[in-house]
């Protein structure tokens, strides 16, 4: 190969990589037009209203900022484990249970004060880690499929989380039909900068979060060894990386992190765990394609995050203003899912044809 | 005459696998396909099995033009093969797995009963003894082989390939094989058998049909050539000496001692292997791959656990260390693959310039922290030093050339300074020019104190560097020799399972 040709590929793979996200999203916003013609909607006045109630206006971007912050967590959270190989489907499970029994210490401690908040978070994120290395353990013990015991813990999880905001600490306060636990206490709770919006320092947090995790996997000794191990297993264990290590810390740091999501939605958002929080939201899911998007780059999995809790929100608000239903933002979002997917496979099999030149 | 195969050709991108090769077989025959790894025999067989497809040439079967899309096409012509790598359910039963893709059937049903009848007339009617009942998974490599060729015979095929089927058997099992072998030509079925095991040729083959790099180099009947004559052909190389030093040995460097690796089954990949090297020598190991030689690096290196026997490096005992800690003893190691082992075709340059080099090396990391510019110098002074042509140290290692990603290997193990290097197959698949520039390296590292294993299936290469020559035959050391004692003949003779009769 000569010298030129390499530059020529360079510039084309960087080209690449800004690009195609972009083409990806185009694509799916265009085919979410092509939708929303079919049923009737002008599709511009319906981009503009869902990009206004999202955005521009100081409520929705706090809304959008709020609901990113989970979303972005939980999406770094799963590329620390799947750019080393190991694939972790159960983000939301590890968030469930990293939330609630954040939430369990925060009711039961007898202390409330702030610094009791870094106790939760310090238990959510180690029951999280935890619930990931269930399935890592029967990986490793046994060869169960990660991708499969991750995803199937998820349902499991779910059920096991909601009975207890069913039965044991069920708020009796009110009306109580609601499954949900009793309020956090109010000392214990993220700062809001104003009373009209759900806007607090928790997402400064999980944004400061994402920076930090970034600077872990582009400096540090472990940031290298799991990348490596991800990319060529053999080449890892060649050069003296144990994999069995890799792969119990990277699930467990993965595990903590989506706990930490759930811990930031808690003490920032909702002051409670409430039934299905972290499953009808998709937090997790949304994470998952925010990541893939932005090909396991924390940084970009954060900015692909904010956009896409903007879409959720902005459909929402789209669904009040128009009257159209709110699953036009989620076919939007799939569109976008699904020419990414094609983007990954295509990556995939180019490389493959090339890669052994 | 039953398979004609004219002017055979097949290229993978710049590779000649086969080059116009023509190939005939008589009905009846047992004909014997000859090559060192990489020959084309195997690329041959798969287009004659329909599994590749060729650039041009023909196949003809009874003097009628034939044209094979796939697998099912050659077996439907009367083609079968017996894979190297069985083709086996493991958990169902030797006849459920001998009938697969040709069941019995009953109605739309699969007839189980009518599939033992028919496996055990099988049986009878070529002598191959097995029972239909037994689960696959608990049968031996031997008998898995055997159902594997009443399969073949089960889908009606006249002509037999064999691609290398002594590879993973014991010798008692090779006997047996080679009797089914003359069996299934007794009853007449034509064979083509796939071997670098050039005893097996003598015991079994009228014809034999030796390859090197693509072309076809003679071919004869058995009865008129010897296993020298074969394996001199197959070899073949014109050695061409050159001028190195003496260099006084120094102290023990590897000391490896009744090395055993307990494979599949009964079989030793590794029995009970002894070797040495000292400090200032370089130590050929000579043997076709495949005989355990990929098991010997692993093995010394800590990505493998030994069956038993002990591995010193300088005093130290490193028997079944971690591949961290062995390294740490001083052993570094230029793997036999560089994409497979020794490399991340997608990471940088930088980062795999600095695999195993971090540790302790405080201006690459500090606390756990890289220190980017560190790492970028360090990189630099690597790849400048070892003439790796690249533009920056953050492309991609699968845009270097393979020639330009081995020297960037090279030089990662050679800047470890360990006392002790391991080069498996240092110059596979590069061109002169960097073999020649790799050469010389291995030999400053001798000439300054440094202990050298060298692992080639490249006879010319061995003889070439080598101060001391181990043959290796499945998994033992079949000879020794020193520089001055080395004949390319004699080797190539051990290398093949030959012995030496002088």
């Amino acid at each position: 190969m000569t010298d030129s040709s390499i530059k020529a590929l360079q510039r084309k793979r960087m080209l690449q990589n800004i690009l195609s996200p972009v083409i990806a999203i185009l694509g799916g916003l265009m085919l979410g037009a092509l939708i929303m013609l079919a049923v009737g909607t002008s599709p511009l006045y319906a981009y503009r209203q869902m990009f206004a109630k999202s955005f521009l206006d100081p409520y929705y971007l706090a809304q959008t900022l709020v609901r990113s912050a989970p979303i972005m967590l939980s999406g770094v959270g799963a590329a620390v484990a799947w750019r080393a190989g190991y694939i972790n489907l159960g983000m939301q499970g590890q968030m469930c249970v990293g939330g609630l029994c954040a939430t369990l210490v925060a009711l039961f401690f007898p202390v409330k004060t702030p610094l009791t908040t870094i106790l939760c978070f310090a238990v959510g994120m180690a029951a999280g880690a935890l619930w990931a290395l269930i399935p890592t353990f029967l990986d490793y013990k046994f060869n169960a499929s990660l991708i499969i015991t991750t995803l199937m813990l998820n349902y499991a999880t779910n059920y096991i989380t909601d009975y207890f905001v069913a039965y044991p600490i069920k708020d009796t306060a009110g009306d109580g039909l609601a499954f949900q636990s009793p309020q956090i206490d109010a000392a214990m709770r993220f700062f809001r900068f104003s009373k009209k919006n759900a806007m607090n320092i928790g997402v400064f947090v999980a944004i400061a979060a994402v920076v930090l995790i970034y600077f872990i996997l582009k400096k540090t000794r472990f940031g290298y060894e799991s990348k490596i191990t991800g990319l060529n297993r053999k080449f890892a264990s060649y050069g003296g990386i144990k994999s069995a290590k890799m792969m119990f810390t990277t699930m467990g740091l993965s595990g903590a992190i989506c706990g930490f999501a759930a811990c930031i939605e808690i003490f920032g958002a909702r002051y409670r765990y409430v039934n299905a929080m972290f499953t009808t939201t998709g937090y997790a899911w949304t994470g998952l394609m925010a990541m893939l998007i932005a090909k396991y780059n924390p940084l970009l999995t954060l900015v692909y995050s904010i956009f896409l809790a903007g879409l959720s929100i902005g459909g929402q608000a789209l669904q009040r203003a128009v009257g159209l239903p709110m699953q036009i933002s989620d076919i939007i979002q799939c569109c976008i899912t699904l020419f990414v997917s094609v983007k990954i496979v295509l990556d995939f099999t180019v490389f493959s044809k090339g890669g052994k030149a | 005459m039953l398979i004609k195969m004219e002017n055979i050709t097949k290229t993978y991108g710049s590779l000649v696998a086969n080059d116009s090769v023509n190939l005939t077989l008589d009905k009846g025959e047992i004909l014997a396909v000859v090559g060192e790894n990489g020959a084309g025999k195997s690329t041959l067989m798969k287009i004659l099995y329909g599994l590749e497809p060729m650039n041009s040439g023909r196949i003809l079967i009874n003097d009628r033009e034939v044209e094979f899309r796939s697998p099912h096409d050659a077996i439907a012509h009367g083609i079968g093969m017996v894979q190297q790598h069985f083709m086996l359910f493991p958990p169902f039963t030797a006849a459920e797995n001998i009938v697969y893709a040709h069941e019995p059937r009953k109605g739309m049903v699969f007839d189980r009963r009518k599939a033992r009848q028919r496996t055990l007339e099988l049986s009878r009617q070529y002598g191959l003894r097995i029972d239909p009942d037994a689960k696959v998974s608990q049968c031996p490599v031997g008998l898995q082989q055997r159902i594997e060729i009443l399969k073949v015979l089960h889908q009606g095929v006249d002509i037999i390939i064999f691609d290398e089927p002594s590879a993973v058997l014991t010798p008692q099992e090779i006997d047996d094989l080679l009797q089914t072998i003359r069996d299934l030509k007794a009853k007449g079925k034509s064979i083509i058998l796939i071997t670098h095991k050039l005893n097996e040729v003598m015991a079994t083959a009228d014809r034999v049909m030796v390859m090197r790099s693509g072309s076809v180099v003679k071919e004869m009947a058995c009865k008129d050539t010897s296993i020298d004559e074969m394996s001199f052909l197959m070899v073949g190389h014109q050695i061409r000496p050159r001028e190195i030093e003496a260099v006084e040995k120094g102290r023990r460097c590897l000391d490896v001692r009744d090395l055993v690796l307990m494979g599949q089954g009964s079989k030793r990949v590794l029995d009970s292997l002894s070797l040495h090297v000292d400090e200032g020598e370089i130590v050929g190991i000579a043997g076709v791959s495949g005989n355990g030689q990929s098991e010997l690096i692993q093995c010394i290196t800590g990505l493998r656990r030994l069956s038993s026997g002990q591995v010193f490096i300088g005093d130290a005992d490193v028997t079944n260390l971690s591949a961290s800690q062995i390294r740490q003893s001083g052993c570094a190691c230029i793997p036999e693959d560089r994409y497979l082992w020794g490399s991340a075709s997608e990471a940088t340059l930088a980062e795999n310039c600095i695999m195993a080099h971090y540790n302790g090396n405080e201006k690459l990391m500090k606390r756990g922290i890289f220190r980017s510019k560190g790492v970028a110098e360090y990189a630099e002074t690597m790849m400048k030093a070892y003439d790796v042509r690249y533009l920056s140290d953050r492309q991609e290692m699968h845009e270097l050339s393979g020639g330009n990603a081995q020297k960037l290997i090279v030089a990662r193990e050679m800047f470890q300074d360990s006392p002790l290097l391991l080069a498996a197959e240092p110059t596979r698949g590069i061109d002169i020019g960097a073999i020649d520039y790799i050469h010389g390296k291995l030999l400053d590292k001798r000439a300054s104190g440094g202990s050298v294993l060298l692992i080639s299936s490249e006879l010319s290469e061995i003889l070439e560097l080598s101060d001391r020559i181990y043959v290796i035959y499945e998994g033992r050391i079949a000879g020794e020799f020193t520089r001055q004692s080395a004949k390319a003949e004699q080797i190539g003779l051990l290398m093949v399972g030959g012995k030496l009769n002088d």
